[in-house]
């Protein structure tokens, strides 16, 4: 068979273009620091992936041109090497290895999402790579005994137990009827943890438990069951999708709930895609600009905010904060460390305690950040309904407005 | 016939060394032998068989849960291991992870044959678009099943026992890429040598007309159902291997992938040339390499890049890189060509 000849020469041509095709990068090249992440910048995770992505850089940015970081007392300058997961986890665990194994990384940023975090920690825990993530915020990823995985943020089951305890609040201590949806993904379904654990403390009755399914742009069925039984809140989380989903067709369908709670309301940039109609949509966030932390990088909460919107363009939602707070996480422990020792670099970190403009950061032995409250903000707007902002109003030490409970009716509003 | 064996003893050796060769790209090495799999496996169907099915995704999928579960299981309450707010940490000693690993992927390749034989006696009667119609919701459905059932996680995802610590960071990769190649082998081998039996004859006679066939008193349905059996073995196995590769399986993006293994593993075989022995591996090997190298260098213009090259292989190599070979050089296959005749055919041009 002549046949042979060929496969054999497509082969070999095959073995050459593989051993020629290794670049490396070291940890640390010259004055480089490089770090490596995975990120979502197409498919459905697309918009909070380049939060993601803008939040990293911006860190970047200002630390190497504040004076990078000091090791050894020799100044090295951040670099970030970034591959597109495309929001899938299979992607992004194949990502992880090959920024360790071929690019030769030795500290990872997370990706953005729970699911895609719980994808890529095996792997960064295999070779002992610290990775500090910054959008992977499901429990399970704390409770795995994972050593070399930090998040800067609170886990999600406490995303939006703070809006139960409100609703049950304004019922005047009484049970309150909760109606709830949340898209089938690692994130969302630890929010729906948190939900159930608190209406279980306050005796609260869950009337209506949907499933939605990924890429969500229609939840009309769920909604058309609210209108029928009434129920006191509404919680619905889908990441920026189901935010987006949520706001719109509540509007079409002229939906009344006393209480609408969400999650990815900044992300989503509801109060200016869908301005009245995104009016008193409770949201929970890791992170708001008005919040009084502070550091030397970015000042507070506010200059951040101005210093964002004037790079990007557009008013910074938590996860860019937070994904900024990761830079200078990794900066204090290398500086700590003042070594490029994978494990001592881990050990830095294991004892980070740092105030960032973002909030406290301080890690528990599974890796998750106890020292940072989420807060909640309602979008309110102006009465003409060409302003809408988000402002914070839970808990009460930051709230910078009242809670308007309940929400007026669509005939009235 | 000696330079087949010469050829196949090659690529064995090709087989067993690429690891130490190319040791940086072991994961990429055993994400190619599924690929392989996938294709050769499709091509049963697809290709010899004229039925374009979507649903082998359905047997990987199938096969990955099982595997991870039976891993799981064996050792630890299940439900306590894909429970999120579970505060216990379980561990695998190595012979529990190898052990529930060997014993999960016979489960993984067992159940979805049987699944096959149960559900090839009704899907199997449909035809055409609508097999290809009903196979494509098998597997959408399973995925949306399968994200409601707690006990695998549901949405929440199942993080498949991590690789216990036997010294050697090099272990996982080794073990996965070897368990992959295995799986490649034996593929091959199923493959090639029921491509030299009778079988192959009865299948490339249902696809060139299966009321003929029929007629002729081949038992069509009975052949159709064992062909997709040996594909949902071998699929299954795929999937329990990837599994524990990726080690985290989420419902619609990594089990249930209808929109990317799904239909890569169309893809691969067409680009490969559906219908021949070799086209499938030929074809997961090219598009793996481009799909890798697209990755690399056109960043955010991958599936671009990917749809140009699509194109080009349905406009210049409609019957696949196999096929277009065998036209260009038939003597090469073993081909007899008439020179008068290929003179008429040029004049015929």
């Amino acid at each position: 068979m002549k046949i042979n000849k060929i496969i054999l020469s497509f082969i070999s041509a095959i073995a050459l273009l593989l051993s020629t095709s290794v670049t490396s990068f070291a940890k640390v090249v010259g004055d480089k620091i490089v770090l490596g992440s995975a990120i979502s910048l197409t498919g459905k995770y697309s918009s909070n992936g380049v939060h993601t992505q803008n939040g990293y850089n911006m860190a970047v940015d200002r630390i190497n041109s504040m004076g990078g970081v000091k090791v050894g007392g020799k100044t090295y300058k951040f670099e970030i090497i970034y591959y597109d997961d495309e929001s899938n986890p299979k992607r992004a665990a194949q990502l992880a290895e090959r920024l360790i194994s071929q690019d030769g990384v030795e500290f990872m940023l997370g990706p953005y999402s729970s699911g895609l975090t719980k994808a890529i920690a095996p792997v960064t825990e295999k070779y002992g790579v610290p990775m500090v993530e910054a959008n992977g915020a499901s429990r399970s990823l704390f409770t795995k005994g994972y050593k070399y995985l930090f998040a800067v943020l609170a886990p999600a089951n406490l995303y939006l137990d703070v809006a139960i305890d409100l609703a049950v609040e304004k019922n005047g201590g009484k049970p309150v009827k909760i109606a709830q949806a949340f898209e089938q993904d690692a994130f969302s379904q630890d929010v729906r943890l948190g939900i159930l654990e608190a209406a279980e403390r306050t005796g609260s009755k869950i009337i209506i438990d949907d499933k939605l399914p990924k890429e969500l742009n229609d939840m009309a069925a769920t909604l058309a069951k609210v209108k029928a039984v009434k129920p006191d809140v509404l919680v619905v989380s889908g990441h920026t999708k189901g935010a987006l989903t949520a706001i719109r067709q509540i509007a079409e369908m002229k939906v009344d709930v006393p209480m609408l709670a969400m999650t990815h309301c900044d992300a989503a940039k509801l109060s200016k895609q869908h301005g009245k109609n995104s009016e008193y949509a409770l949201c929970a966030s890791q992170w708001h600009k008005t919040l009084s932390y502070k550091d030397k990088f970015f000042g507070n909460g506010m200059k951040y905010a101005a210093d964002f919107e004037k790079e990007f363009k557009y008013d910074p939602p938590y996860q860019a904060a937070e994904s900024s707070a990761a830079l200078l996480v990794f900066k204090d422990a290398f500086e700590r460390a003042n070594s490029f020792d994978k494990k001592k670099v881990r050990d830095a970190l294991a004892a980070t305690n740092m105030q960032t403009f973002y909030g406290n950061i301080k890690f528990a032995p599974g890796g998750q950040n106890v020292d940072k409250p989420m807060v909640l903000f309602q979008v309110m707007c102006n009465a003409d309904g060409s302003k809408c902002e988000n402002k914070v109003v839970a808990p009460t030490k930051w709230a910078s407005a009242k809670l308007i409970h309940p929400i007026p009716s669509w005939s009235e509003r | 016939m000696n330079k087949n064996i010469i050829l196949y003893a090659a690529l064995l050796i090709f087989g067993l060394a690429a690891p130490f060769i190319f040791p940086a790209f072991k994961v990429q090495l055993s994400i190619l032998c599924v690929l392989i799999v996938l294709a050769l496996t499709w091509n049963i169907q697809g290709g010899e068989m004229g039925y374009n099915t979507f649903g082998n995704i359905l047997f990987y999928g199938l096969g990955m849960y099982l595997c991870a579960s039976v891993q799981v299981g064996m050792f630890f309450p299940l439900a306590e291991w894909t429970e999120s707010g579970g505060e216990k940490t379980f561990v695998h000693t190595p012979t529990q992870f190898f052990q529930g690993m060997a014993m999960g992927l016979v489960v993984a390749a067992v159940i979805p044959t049987i699944v096959a034989g149960l559900i090839g006696y009704s899907i199997l009667g449909l035809r055409g678009h609508y097999f290809a119609i009903c196979t494509l919701g098998l597997g959408v459905a399973a995925g949306e099943i399968s994200g409601g059932i707690e006990i695998i996680g549901a949405g929440q995802g199942f993080t498949t026992p991590p690789f216990p610590d036997v010294g050697s960071l090099e272990a996982r990769g080794e073990f996965f890429y070897f368990l992959s190649f295995m799986a490649v082998v034996l593929t091959f081998i199923t493959v090639k040598s029921i491509y030299s039996t009778r079988f192959k004859l009865i299948l490339n006679a249902i696809r060139d007309n299966e009321d003929k066939a029929e007629a002729m008193g081949i038992q069509t349905m009975k052949y159709k159902i064992i062909g997709w059996m040996i594909s949902a073995f071998f699929c299954g196995l795929a999937g329990g291997i990837m599994g524990g590769l990726v080690g985290y399986i989420d419902s619609t993006d990594v089990a249930f992938d209808g929109r990317e293994m799904g239909v890569f593993m169309v893809l691969m075989a067409i680009l490969g040339g559906k219908g021949t022995l070799w086209g499938p591996v030929i074809g997961a090997t090219v598009f793996h390499i481009f799909k890798e190298g697209f990755w690399t260098f056109f960043l955010g213009w991958q599936y671009v890049a990917l749809g140009v090259l699509i194109v080009v292989i349905v406009i210049y190599f409609p019957e696949g890189i196999m096929g277009w070979l065998r036209e260009k050089y038939p003597e090469r296959f073993g081909e007899v060509v008439d020179e008068a005749d290929r003179k008429a055919q040029v004049e015929l041009k």
